[in-house]
């Protein structure tokens, strides 16, 4: 079975989610929308308080290229227009629109059929649509569909591996639409001119392989890919290397090595868009862990609240103790459940009993268990030492820039080390003194 | 439901079941039972006086050094206990109950604490305790060594310990606590010593109970049973090679230890005394190379993080083992050999690079970074 060297075997715990069809989410009375929800340049607001808004309606926008529109997830009425600190604790400019009581459904519009588009019409269309990577990092999707001139891709690559322990949309999702899969994947292989499509799929998940296969049986260029069940095996160097042998360099982009990797939602999203104009203001998510009662998958407007989403879920337990946004390796903890539910928004995650292991940090043994985990073969402890000391020359010998922070290294650390929080401390400083 | 508070950490969420610091030393110590057991049953009850004597010594210097530098008290983390059982463990067993307790407060309280505690230390603590006795004056007491079942003439729980004979100079005697002397337990050499002043021989042994007699078959081959039980003199945890083979596989199946430290050892040793054309059954079973590989040279703080650098270590450590044992004066190496290798683990760390995924050209040596260096100051600078 394919995979990569280094990575961890975390519980997955995905049988708590895994055998529940996606719902629809209730719509909230009211939707928080971000006007940034993505990596790049933020966006303008397209309208002010007391304007009327439809599903589906652009409200923030810009002209920059590395951008994303974002859209109204809801029929109804601009409320106000102010910084709220969204889940990762930035400030950043949001709508706040009240909903109707009574919601239209999205009117679709019929234009070209989808396998006439070309090459620069889908990426204009995923453009206008507003998709990002749907994984968790948000990055506008009609960038990656660019790569430099240079650069030819001939592989692009789905990725169903959803290696994060806990989160199941992505598996539901192969379950339930691979047809919708299938066509994305076909968009998405003529958006970049690549000969060949592959999905990668954990080998946890061999109903979503059998159904995918199956979907994707008349398409010879179409193969799906049984991957070992290890974690990052999702992450985009690691998933390429794992099915293509190749190895994107330090500091390059997967073009570099010929290749594209899309997120399942991101592809089902951008199908959805061609065949009927609709924009990203919806996305699955898994409501789930030990401390949710009723763990579910919801298809959720964008915008709404994590309350409003976790009482949909049967509410918390007595004995949930941490609230994460994302899965439990690389989300993102939240004091309290008003964040809302943002493009990238993979998981929400309630953390309760022996799984919750937060201890006192130990100074590093040198056990190497790190070095062993890191699936960048860099040096966690290295790096952990020169923050500490504040040398940042050698943080970044010791290869700050190229972590992406996994998390492996703090899993398996027996002295507890938050190995990802010195990495972090790091890149902004290696960053900021290298700008000057 | 809104108003209830969770906790706030940074990511990952999640942590490996039981992957703690306590959970390591506690491996330690269970694979080090089947020594403890093996050397009971080869040199009798003193064993387990000795090992109450080192642990006691090895708690209090670590409670006592953290507590007059002001640190966090660790001594949960069982790590004084693991370099207290190894210390014992390299010693003879007739070593006087003083002499362990001094040996070992070096171990524990000037290898260890001194350094910075556990992740700091720049040398193996229990084979920089067992050098230190060594190489001071106290070493007559360290390096005699009894024959295996001396106990037989003197009492299974009698307490026995070398005692220097003021008549005669470099002599020892064996006596209890209460003074009184045994005459009947034996000193022997033991197999490595025999080897280097080229005594490996049948016919030259001679005495009651010689050591060698257990040790070699007629033909004069060592007598692979016995080497591998540990009927032959020696420290206490290096005789029973059977037990140390078992505790060191534990250690690798419950992923304590890396296998690629024991694995170059063994193999850099055994290269070079085959390449010389040495017996390897002598070497392999006469000495302390099954102890040093599988517990002393993996020591996580004291050995190289990265792949490259331990194979480097491991079978620089092999060799070093080697060529002490055929060409230098000294019968035995492994100590002196791991914490030689232990000062270059940080210059390994160091300048051995980990390639990191995806590089085309994969370096050898880490790059030193380029610190900018302070401008000189011009005269003219001076005057303004």
């Amino acid at each position: 079975m394919k995979s990569f060297k280094g990575g961890i075997h975390p519980p997955y715990n995905k049988e708590l989610a895994s055998s529940r069809a996606i719902e629809q989410a209730p719509i909230p009375a009211e939707v928080v929308i971000p006007l940034s929800q993505h990596i790049g340049a933020p966006n303008s607001p397209l309208v002010s308080p007391g304007d009327r808004v439809e599903v589906g309606q652009k409200i923030g926008e810009t002209d920059a290229f590395v951008s994303a529109p974002v859209f109204s997830s809801v029929a109804g009425t601009v409320k106000a227009i102010e910084d709220v600190v969204n889940f990762a604790g930035a400030t950043v400019r949001s709508v706040v629109i009240t909903a109707d009581p009574d919601q239209p459904a999205f009117e679709g519009r019929s234009g070209k059929p989808p396998e006439d588009l070309d090459a620069e019409e889908i990426k204009a269309i995923a453009r206008e649509a507003g998709l990002v990577g749907m994984g968790g990092a948000a990055f506008p999707t009609h960038v990656k569909l660019s790569p430099p001139k240079d650069k030819t891709v001939d592989i692009v690559i789905i990725n169903g591996c959803e290696c994060e322990p806990f989160l199941t949309c992505d598996h539901r999702l192969m379950l339930e639409r691979p047809a919708d899969l299938v066509e994305g994947l076909r968009l998405l292989m003529r958006a970049v001119g690549a000969e060949r499509g592959v999905v990668g799929i954990e080998a946890n998940k061999m109903d979503a392989v059998e159904k995918v296969r199956a979907a994707a049986s008349k398409s010879p260029d179409i193969e799906v890919e049984v991957l070992e069940v290890k974690y990052p095996e999702g992450a985009e160097k690691q998933l390429i290397s794992a099915v293509t042998g190749r190895k994107v360099p330090p500091g390059k982009l997967p073009s570099e090595v010929g290749c594209l990797v899309q997120n399942v939602g991101t592809a089902i999203a951008l199908f959805e868009a061609a065949s009927t104009g609709k924009p990203l203001y919806e996305r699955v998510l898994t409501v789930t862990g030990p401390g949710v009662k009723k763990p579910s998958n919801f298809l959720a407007r964008i915008g709404t609240p994590i309350s409003a989403l976790i009482e949909a879920a049967g509410g918390v337990t007595g004995d949930s103790a941490k609230l994460i946004m994302g899965g439990p390796m690389t989300g993102f903890a939240q004091e309290d459940a008003k964040a809302s539910v943002v493009k990238g928004t993979s998981g929400i995650l309630v953390l309760a009993g022996e799984l919750v292991d937060v201890r006192e940090e130990h100074s590093c043994v040198r056990c190497a268990k790190c070095v062993d985990a890191c699936p960048m073969y860099l040096m966690p402890n290295f790096i952990v030492e020169a923050v500490q000391k504040e040398q940042w020359e050698k943080a970044e010998l010791w290869g700050a820039l190229d972590c992406f922070e996994c998390g492996c290294c703090s899993y398996t650390c027996p002295a507890y080390i938050p190995h990802v929080d010195y990495v972090r401390k790091a890149k902004a400083r290696i960053t900021s003194l290298k700008k000057g | 439901m809104a108003e209830k508070k969770f906790m706030y950490t940074v990511s990952p969420h999640l942590h490996e079941k039981g992957q703690t610091i306590e959970r390591a030393m506690k491996d330690v110590l269970i694979a080090l039972v089947p020594v403890a057991i093996m050397g009971v049953v080869i040199f009798g009850f003193n064993v387990v006086y000795m090992l109450v004597v080192s642990c006691a010594v090895a708690a209090l210097s670590e409670l006592f050094m953290r507590w007059i530098m002001g640190r966090r008290q660790t001594l949960a983390d069982g790590s004084a206990m693991v370099t207290a059982v190894l210390f014992v463990f390299l010693l003879p067993p007739s070593t006087p109950l003083w002499v362990v307790a001094i040996g070992c407060f070096l171990a524990v309280a000037v290898a260890k604490e001194l350094f910075g505690g556990l992740g700091k230390n720049i040398f193996n603590p229990a084979l920089f305790g067992r050098v230190a006795l060594m190489i001071s004056p106290l070493a007559i007491y360290t390096t005699k060594y009894m024959q295996p079942f001396f106990y037989k003439s003197v009492g299974f729980f009698t307490p026995i310990q070398t005692v220097v004979d003021g008549s005669v100079a470099g002599r020892v005697v064996y006596k209890g606590i209460t003074n009184k002397v045994y005459v009947n337990a034996v000193t022997s050499a033991t197999p490595l010593s025999l080897l280097k002043s080229g005594k490996m021989l049948t016919t030259s042994v001679t005495g009651p109970t010689p050591v060698g007699a257990s040790f070699l078959n007629a033909s004069g081959r060592p007598n692979f049973w016995s080497g591998l039980l540990g009927f032959k003199s020696g420290s206490i945890g290096e005789v029973c090679v059977l037990a140390l083979i078992i505790g060191g596989l534990y250690l690798i199946y419950r992923g304590t230890i890396d296998w690629r430290i024991p694995a170059g050892v063994l193999g850099g040793f055994l290269f070079v005394m085959l390449v010389t054309w040495n017996h390897p059954l002598y070497q392999l079973t006469g000495g302390g190379i099954w102890l040093g590989a599988f517990f002393m040279a993996t020591d996580w703080t004291t050995s190289p993080m990265t792949r490259r650098g331990k194979w480097i270590f491991a079978v620089g450590i092999g060799v070093f083992v080697a060529l002490i044992r055929l060409v230098s004066p000294l019968p035995e190496g492994v100590a002196i050999s791991i914490l030689v290798w232990n000062v270059l683990t940080l210059l390994i760390d160091r300048y051995v690079a980990e390639p990191r995924f995806g590089e085309v050209k994969k370096p050898w040596l880490n790059k030193l970074p380029v610190f900018p260096r302070p401008k000189p100051v011009t005269t003219a600078e001076k005057k303004a």
